[in-house]
């Protein structure tokens, strides 16, 4: 148990940081500046005005989107990594949760990499960083998933959550999808676990997240496997089971047809009701996709409400990488000339100003 | 010192600067740095401003030359950062600088890169040769054990070969192959653990590691790395280990086959390693030529570069008119100054060889100027304590050239002590004859830089210190008998009081100033060094401490008040002299004027004969609240009389002091004439009449957008809310009124501090000194040294430091709380010139380091 007294014993000088680095989060009058430039180097100029300072400054080539996004990337590591090098346990095991996801998805990245017969070279600089682990390159030698786990994934973190995922089937595509679906829902649950186990604060905050990342995931598989040849009951293994859904909702999902079903199990979750509710015709167009993600933003700045817990490590990390996705998407509205696009992007916070 | 006092008169100024020439103009000011640039396009944001571009390859040549300087710091070329003050490079050779920096860039980098290029097949070379040399033991090891592996492997063929070499391991076929390299030391456990699981055992790993820390190319770092060899069987198990190997960024080398073609190889990785030191060497040779001169003029590069950027920002600051010939900004600037304002723009415009000069004209403004006080080395330091606490308003009284005395003055007097004033004089006065010394100057240490900066502020206080050292008669807790003491012992035994009996009968003898001849008179300055041995000496002083802190006390804040005339009175506000300034001095001095008053009354009047008789002071001042008198012995006739008139007085200053200011004014709004209230802006009117009357012909003719910003103050009328003001008079009478009770108590800080240094030296002396001294034997001169040392080292780390800064940070809530807050608000802006003096003046805090 954590308690409110000796929190900051231990991890208070980071809980510090973690709150200097949320304040350098852009603001809304930052993406309205943003969302005004014409050039890349006009972007460039005003996020030197903000805490990137001469982050993209520094490169000598000229400024693509792709740059952009690797130098933000490089930006968000170079944090996380001074964050986790201070920490101290419990604090170091939750930043490891944190980096388990990038994990997964680096490793089922290689894998359809080598499935497709690219180079490990060529993948590795797409992996993300903070999912970086020595055994990465060593991923496409596996051919089936038990091999993967008993040769290359043993020494890694990762190899708790395999339990489930070890089978015999060759790796094929919608293998490695179902591979990334079951490492998701043993690592959402181990995570959840964990948060529940730390009590407190970290709990109130961290559940309620992890939840919903559940949610969101056995929303989005349902979706997702309409038209392919999914079987109900393949599909309902997927389900991490710690959300909110949880067994009402998850029986109902494993059960739909279609997308219109889908609507209807939302419709009885109040929370996920907004989401899946059409939008107005007057507003613009949102995707699925960036409603749920609006939806996160939405709960990860709660984070930061209390004190004296993980969650905002987590938040902000998530709230980054949020913002690393809006200042891309503007980006790629600039150089393609889209501007009638450039303002969806999700604002995290709304800033003092306006 | 008028300047001092009040600050710089102001004034809002337009600059017509011809297109041509505004870039020189701003460079002459740039050098003088005169003037305070307004922003007059604050709606445009950054990157749509004039000059973006230009300031887009200020900072492209910024970027090239951090790299520069990264590149000759590596190479450890000394920078020379002259005193040089290179110019602002003129726009037309700015390409010709940018040409040279990236004509070096180019060529440092293809050097540099060929550099790491030769260092990496270097790298790659001796790691070769390491490998080949112990990957030889490597065989000789394995042949020796081969034959029990081989049973283990179940490679029944090798059984009868056990002597290998390797034509007859050749003779097996392709099968059996080998891959060899070498990995970090860091990894190679994991990278035995993994071949193992995914080769499932048909693998052989020998590995040794090198004995040399290898550098790592990516990193700089030295490292240790691991030879290994790994013999396999079969082609797919191959491709495995050769996967595993990328994977753990293992180094590969092929593996020679026979021991003729290792001996070959190595023969050959000898030579060409020669070759490429020397290569290398060549090229670092080059670079560093390179590198020398282009360090040579980097500074100045670096300070055109600034003084470029600068006024690229300067000029995104001001706005064209309609016909794009001239560009106008707003300044504020000192009125003295404008002569040479102009002078400096004359300057430029020739220069430039413009035909059309660029001029400047005043402009009327309501806006509030900023504070400008001009200071000199000597008074910065003290006017930094005061600004501090708040930049004083436009034209305020200023608190910093009395503060130049009193401030000292009020440290000294907790800080008392002749030694420790003479040390503290003696090391100012040291950092102020070597002010000019480039090292102490430009040192980067932010603690020394803080004493430095206040080098005059540390010699007054230390000459300051002396003084009250001499008046309190201490010196590291010693008292000197200069003059001679007034006391006389020898009297006593003279006039039959005290017989010799008494000395060694008593501990403790008391001399008795009404026997003739034992008090001579006062010493001359200061404490009578005899109290030194008293033993009521502590009370004595404490007793006078105590009442020269009330007294400086009163003195201080009376001094303020007073002060505040000054501003009611430049402020046009002359009802404040008689609403607020003379309540409040009547309040102050009716109560605690007349405590000094009666300190001053007890010591002149009542002498060492009848002073059984002297009265308490306390009981008399706390009567005088209560009116009540009859109990005690009233000090001089009508004493209850005039207390009762002073108590009703100050009384009655509180409700003229609560109400005055706000009637008053009321008064005034509902139709009450105004005598005079207005005239200063009246006659900032008529001084530019004729300059009002011109601007608004420009402005007819360039439309209404600058007009908006010079007359946007004109539209403010002077609102007036009775509740708002009587609440602030309320707020202020509060404040002052128990202010005056609680910040006479403050002063007692006075006493106190100094009470605690003089017996925190005490205590050094008696608990250090004392006991090397007593040591009588001669080793005692031995053991004195060490005891010495220490009593200087305690002296100067406790008693100087430590106590100075606690005196010091006393004296400062002395002068912030006590005293400012009587007559000054400082809630002003300070002027901050366009100065290219004021860039960064070192490579780090360019940020390019």
């Amino acid at each position: 148990m954590l308690s409110v007294i000796s929190f900051n014993v231990d991890h208070g000088y980071l809980e510090g940081l973690v709150r200097g680095m949320k304040a350098g989060i852009l603001t809304r009058a930052d993406y309205h500046n943003l969302a005004q430039c014409d050039t890349l180097e006009d972007m460039k100029l005003h996020l030197q005005c903000t805490d990137y300072g001469k982050t993209l400054s520094s490169s000598e080539d000229d400024l693509t989107v792709s740059l952009v996004d690797s130098k933000l990337r490089e930006n968000l590591v170079a944090e996380f990594s001074c964050l986790r090098s201070n920490a101290l346990p419990p604090l170091s095991t939750f930043l490891d949760y944190i980096t388990y996801s990038y994990m997964i998805d680096n490793v089922v990245m290689l894998i359809t990499g080598a499935l497709k017969q690219r180079d490990v070279a060529e993948l590795l600089p797409r992996c993300h960083p903070l999912g970086a682990f020595d055994q990465m390159a060593a991923v496409g030698i596996a051919r089936t998933p038990t091999e993967l786990y008993s040769a290359v994934l043993v020494d890694t973190p990762l190899a708790q959550f395999f339990q489930d995922a070890v089978s015999e089937s060759n790796l094929d595509e919608m293998e490695a999808e179902i591979l990334r679906n079951k490492l998701f829902k043993a690592y959402l649950e181990s995570f959840h676990s964990f948060c529940k186990n730390i009590g407190g604060a970290t709990k109130d905050i961290m559940c309620p997240i992890l939840e919903f990342e559940a949610d969101r995931r056995a929303f989005i598989i349902t979706v997702n496997s309409f038209g392919t040849d999914l079987s109900n009951a393949e599909r309902s293994a997927l389900y991490p089971a710690c959300g909110r859904l949880h067994p009402e909702g998850l029986c109902l999902l494993g059960a739909a047809q279609d997308a219109a079903q889908v609507k209807d199990v939302a419709d009885r979750y109040p929370a996920y009701k907004i989401i899946f509710e059409e939008p107005e015709p007057g507003s613009g167009f949102k995707t699925l996709e960036d409603r749920f993600f609006e939806q996160e933003v939405k709960l990860n700045t709660l984070a930061f409400l209390q004190q004296f817990h993980f969650g905002v490590f987590y938040s902000y990390i998530k709230l980054k990488e949020q913002e690393s996705r809006n200042i891309v998407w503007i980006a790629e509205c600039v150089t393609q000339r889209q501007k009638s696009k450039i303002h969806n992007y999700i604002t995290i916070f709304q800033g003092t100003e306006q | 010192m008028g300047s001092l006092l009040r600050g710089e008169e102001m004034c809002l100024a337009q600059l017509f600067l011809q297109s041509g020439s505004a870039y020189d103009c701003i460079v002459e000011l740039g050098e003088l740095g005169l003037v305070e640039f307004r922003d007059l396009n604050p709606n445009v944001n950054a990157f749509q401003r004039k000059h973006v571009n230009e300031i887009k390859k200020c900072e492209e040549m910024e970027r090239i030359l951090g790299y520069l300087l990264r590149e000759v710091k590596k190479a450890d070329i000394s920078l020379p950062e002259g005193d040089v003050n290179p110019v602002a490079p003129l726009p037309k050779h700015v390409m010709a600088i940018m040409e040279q920096l990236q004509r070096l860039e180019v060529e440092l980098g293809e050097v540099t890169r060929n550099k790491e290029k030769l260092q990496r097949n270097l790298l790659e070379l001796t790691e070769y040769t390491h490998m080949l040399r112990i990957s030889r033991s490597f065989v000789q090891k394995t042949s020796e054990r081969e034959p029990l592996q081989v049973q283990y492997e179940e490679f029944p063929f090798l059984e009868k070969d056990t002597l290998m070499d390797y034509s007859s391991m050749q003779r097996l076929g392709a099968k059996l192959g080998f891959i060899s390299g070498l990995i970090k030391r860091t990894k190679i456990e994991a990278f035995e653990r993994m071949l193992w699981r995914v080769c499932k055992g048909y693998t052989i790993l020998s590995y040794a590691e090198v004995e040399e820390y290898l550098e790592d190319p990516d990193t700089g770092e030295p490292t240790r790395s691991v030879v290994f060899l790994i013999s396999y069987w079969g082609d797919q198990i191959g491709q495995k280990v050769k996967k595993i190997c990328d994977c753990y960024h293992c180094h590969l080398y092929p593996y020679p086959s026979t021991n003729e073609e290792r001996n070959d190889v190595v023969e050959g990785l000898r030579t060409r390693i020669q070759d490429l030191h020397t290569v290398l060497h060549r090229t670092e040779d080059y670079l560093k030529q390179v590198l020398m001169k282009a360090s040579e003029s980097v500074y100045t590069w670096v300070v055109q570069v600034k003084k470029m950027k600068a006024i690229y920002y300067i000029l995104n600051l001001c706005s064209f008119d309609v016909t794009n010939k001239c560009l106008i900004a707003e300044v504020w600037c000192p009125v003295n100054d404008i002569p040479t304002l102009r002078r400096a723009l004359e300057e430029g415009s020739r220069k430039s060889g413009a035909t059309v000069p660029s001029f400047v004209n005043r402009i009327p403004t309501n806006d509030t100027p900023p504070t400008q006080i001009r200071t000199n080395k000597f008074t910065s330091g003290f006017q930094n304590i005061v600004d501090a606490y708040g930049v004083g308003n436009y034209r305020e009284v200023n608190p910093a050239p009395f503060t130049i005395i009193t401030f000292p003055f009020l440290f000294a007097v907790m800080f008392g002590d002749l030694g420790h004033g003479v040390i503290m004089a003696l090391f100012a006065l040291w950092m102020v004859l070597y002010e000019n010394n480039r090292k102490l100057k430009n040192t980067r240490n932010e603690i020394w830089n803080t004493f430095f900066e206040g080098r005059y502020i540390i010699l007054m206080m230390g000459l300051f210190s002396i003084y009250t050292g001499l008046i309190y008669n201490d010196c590291f807790s010693k008292s000197l008998n200069i003059f001679g003491s007034g006391w006389n012992v020898t009297a006593m035994f003279r006039a039959q009081v005290w017989k010799n009996a008494d000395i060694s009968g008593n501990r403790f003898l008391t001399l008795d100033p009404n026997v003739t001849g034992v008090f001579n008179g006062p010493y001359p300055l200061g404490i009578d060094p005899i109290w030194n041995l008293a033993t009521n000496r502590l009370t004595f002083l404490n007793s006078y401490k105590m009442k020269m802190s009330v007294i400086l006390g009163v003195i201080h804040m009376s001094f303020g008040v007073i002060l505040s005339t000054y501003n009611h009175s430049h402020f046009r506000k002359k009802h404040n002299l008689y609403l607020v300034f003379l309540p409040e001095l009547l309040f102050l001095l009716c109560l605690f004027g007349y405590l000094v008053f009666m300190i001053f009354y007890k010591w002149l009047v009542f002498t060492a004969k009848d002073s059984r008789e002297a009265p308490s002071i306390l009981i008399h001042f706390i009567n005088m609240f209560l009116m009540q008198g009859d109990g005690v012995q009233p000090l001089y006739p009508g004493q209850i009389g005039l207390q009762v008139f002073l108590v009703v007085v100050a009384v009655l200053s509180v409700p003229v002091l609560l109400l005055g200011k706000p009637v008053y004014l009321y008064w005034l709004h509902n139709g009450g004439h105004r005598p005079g209230l207005y005239r200063g802006y009246e006659r900032v009117r008529r001084n530019s009449e004729e300059e009002l009357y011109l601007m608004r012909d420009h402005d007819m003719e360039e439309g209404s957008s600058h007009s908006d910003l010079s007359s946007s103050g004109d539209r403010q009328t002077d609102e007036f809310d009775f509740a708002d003001e009587f609440l602030h008079q309320a707020i202020h009478t509060i404040e002052y009124c128990l202010g005056c009770v609680s910040n006479t108590a403050s002063y007692l800080r006075l006493w106190a501090l100094s009470l605690a240094h003089a017996q925190l030296s005490e205590v050094l002396w008696t608990m250090v000194m004392r006991v090397g001294l007593r040591m009588d034997t001669s080793l005692g001169i031995l053991f004195l040294v060490p005891v010495f040392g220490l009593f200087a080292v305690l002296t100067v780390s406790i008693l100087l430091v430590m106590e100075g800064l606690s005196a010091f940070l006393h004296a400062l809530r002395l002068h912030w709380v006590e005293f400012q807050n009587k007559f000054y608000s400082g809630t002003g802006v300070k002027f901050c010139p366009f100065s290219f003096s004021l860039l960064p003046s070192s490579f780090e805090q360019y940020g390019l380091l």
